[in-house]
């Protein structure tokens, strides 16, 4: 169970001093970053996971937590203006966003989005902070079997369901496994892969293969687009939502906050369905279903508040099992791991205060950016027309130093243009990048249990398939993978009928 | 023709990672199996096997023309930017360690804008100048971390511009 003093204690230390102001900060640069088309959440906090090296742990996680939360909510911002998503997770937000600015009613929009994204995220933080402890408290009985059935569980989840086709997410994924395997052997200590090169004897160094495959993927890609960037050019008044539109919106934000939560708690599933599914909820469920994609109020408030709300569903898993829910999400935990904090139920067992420092956090980072959009809606807006030229090679430097910064290794820098440069031809052919990365956390955790899991039963594989939770957790893998895939292709249907409906209703109004 | 460059990269990354399997089981026969190890080749080898699998698959999809199509938006696209881009960072990487941060970063800034098609001069001179600095202000000043120094910045550190680098 939460403990409230605690968490009060948590509250009070993120709202003193430079805690505060690097959340503020955190949330204001996740914005801008989400703001901007091809500039996404994981790349925001992989650009900045360096930079927290010198901070206090607490202080730099908050950071992180400001800038994963604000660049979810940022992604709207350009859905809005510029009919172009600014993260994949505010695609669908574009369908009635982008009409509503043609009506001449962007600030509007932006003031629902803002609204519907705080409403969503706040919602989820509070349900990790009081679903976390319990979860973590059961996690406790696993053992190595239990271990390595959920990495089985989060790797078959994670490989079939991201990108257009499961083969090529399978390819990634097995890939992200053998580049895991790289280094010293981890029971028996002899090299593995590593071709006689001291510099791989530690295998690839995590954070600067995040940075390069994230981030600097990214900034190639900015590369080939560069001279296509489409510019802002409406004028934003009546920011703020009445209270009557807000009223007419409680069931959509009901619906898409119990739909971002239930998504975000699936690993490898994140924002970006969220934000479709609460559409299309919001849509087939409403009186009016002819009027979504003509530019209504509701169309923005539910893919928002969705995707919003599948940010505390992701942390879940990630906190509480060490699973990560998402790619943005593996990023934080290759950031709790540099400040030495293991993810997992032995984190809420040895480091609790700084346990409930980050339910206070999360609950923070929603409320605070609600407030810096609101207030900020025009600059945000403004910061999408930032001229590429300049911003692009600013993105490769950070990328370089940040990688370099962690342990004054040029290698560490090689390995980030290396990997970022694989990750661009990756991203460009439709091979998922997410896999890769997900698999080498998975990976290990997979490997290493098993490997003690063998040592345990003295090589009978049996113990995998005889201990209850590792059954269960199999099973589960099994059915929610062949569902899954189903269901992914379900979606993808669905998500190309939304966009012609959507373009097939903005025709008949102009009609 | 957009058909054709996808096939040809599932080609291509089936014919990469199909000899990284094989490397696997030739490695993998090398390994030590004692006890309490486990067994070290278990995971490694079915990984690679499941690898084979996909990568055969992926040939078999292309070869019959069933490979998904390339987004619109990349068809025809040039890529003499990305290129470019490519070649000026990957030579950076040697420069940077022995020349020093800030005296190679000018020049692949003013490279990379210019790449990038910016041709106004006084704007890509002050972004060329100023971003090396700030960023080495902010990482050895704020963040305590040095950065490569090389052998400009040595030579000027001893002949008195120790201010400028700690």
């Amino acid at each position: 169970m939460v403990d409230l003093h605690l968490l009060l204690h948590g509250f009070a230390t993120v709202l003193s001093g430079y805690n505060f102001v690097a959340l503020v900060l955190g949330s204001f640069f996740g914005i801008i970053v989400g703001a901007i088309p091809g500039l996404t959440a994981t790349m925001g906090i992989a650009l900045m996971v360096p930079f927290t090296f010198g901070m206090d742990p607490f202080r730099g996680i908050v950071m992180l937590l400001g800038i994963y939360t604000g660049a979810i909510y940022g992604g709207g911002i350009a859905s809005i203006l510029i009919k172009t998503p600014g993260t994949p997770a505010a695609a669908a937000t574009v369908f009635d966003g982008y009409p509503l600015a043609q009506k001449g009613l962007a600030g509007k929009a932006i003031g629902m989005a803002t609204i519907a994204s705080g409403i969503g995220g706040t919602f989820t933080a509070l349900c990790l902070t009081f679903f976390a402890p319990i979860l973590a408290n059961f996690a406790l009985r696993f053992s190595a079997p239990e271990y390595f059935a959920l990495a089985v569980f989060g790797l078959s989840v994670t490989v079939a369901l991201t990108g257009k086709s499961p083969l090529k997410g399978i390819t990634s994924g097995c890939v992200g496994l053998l580049i895991a395997m790289v280094g010293l052997d981890p029971m028996g200590g002899f090299p593995r892969f590593t071709f006689g090169t001291v510099q791989l004897t530690g295998g690839f160094s995590f954070v600067p293969m995040l940075i390069g495959l994230f981030a600097l993927s990214e900034g190639f890609r900015q590369v080939e687009v560069i001279l296509t960037a489409p510019k802002v050019s409406a004028v934003l008044t009546n920011i703020i939502p009445t209270l009557r539109e807000l009223r007419e919106c409680t069931r959509t934000f009901v619906r898409s906050c119990i739909i971002g939560l239930i998504v975000g708690v699936t690993p490898a599933i994140g924002a970006e369905t969220a934000c479709f599914i609460g559409y299309s909820e919001a849509k087939r469920t409403s009186k009016h279903p002819e009027l979504f994609g003509t530019g209504i109020l509701e169309g923005v408030a539910a893919p928002q508040c969705a995707e919003n709300a599948s940010t505390g569903g992701d942390v879940l898993p990630m906190m509480t099992l060490g699973l990560p829910g998402d790619a943005a999400t593996a990023v934080l935990m290759g950031a709790l791991t540099i400040h030495n904090l293991q993810p997992g139920p032995l984190l809420f067992r040895d480091h609790l205060e700084l346990v409930h420092q980050m339910f206070a956090g999360m609950i923070t980072a929603n409320l605070i950016f609600v407030i810096l959009g609101l207030t900020f809606a025009r600059l945000f807006a403004k910061v999408i027309n930032l001229d590429r030229r300049f911003l692009v090679p600013l993105i490769f430097i950070a990328c370089m130093v940040g990688s370099y910064a962690i342990d004054n290794d040029i290698f560490d820098m090689i390995t980030c243009v290396f990997f970022g440069f694989i990750g661009y031809v990756m991203i460009r052919y439709d091979y998922p990048v997410s896999p890769m990365v997900l698999a080498q956390i998975l990976g290990v955790m997979m490997e290493s249990n098993f490997r003690r899991s063998m040592a345990m039963s003295q090589d009978n594989l049996l113990i995998l398939v005889t201990r209850p939770i590792a059954v269960t957790i199999l099973i589960l893998a099994a059915f929610t993978t062949i569902t899954g895939i189903r269901h992914q292709q379900k979606a993808l249907q669905m998500e190309e009928k939304l966009a012609a409906a959507a373009a097939a209703a903005r025709e008949g109004r102009q009609g | 023709m957009a058909n054709l460059t996808m096939k040809k990269a599932d080609i291509i990354a089936a014919a990469i990672v199909i000899p990284i399997c094989l490397y696997v089981f030739y490695e993998s026969e090398k390994w030590p199996v004692l006890a309490l190890l486990g067994r070290p080749f278990v995971i490694p080898r079915g990984v690679a096997t499941f690898l084979l699998v996909t990568a055969l698959l992926l040939l078999y999809r292309a070869w019959k023309g069933r490979a998904l199509a390339l987004e619109k938006r990349l068809e025809g696209a040039d890529l003499r930017r990305v290129i470019g881009a490519a070649v000026i960072t990957f030579g950076y990487l040697p420069l940077v360690e022995r020349i020093g941060f800030v005296s190679t970063t000018f020049p692949y800034m003013l490279l990379f804008a210019l790449v990038l098609g910016e041709r106004r001069w006084p704007r890509l001179a002050l972004f060329a100048i100023l971003v090396p600095f700030v960023v080495y202000l902010l990482f050895s000043t704020v963040l305590h971390v040095p950065l490569p120094r090389g052998w400009i910045e040595n030579s000027l550190r001893e002949h008195g511009f120790a201010l400028f680098f700690r």
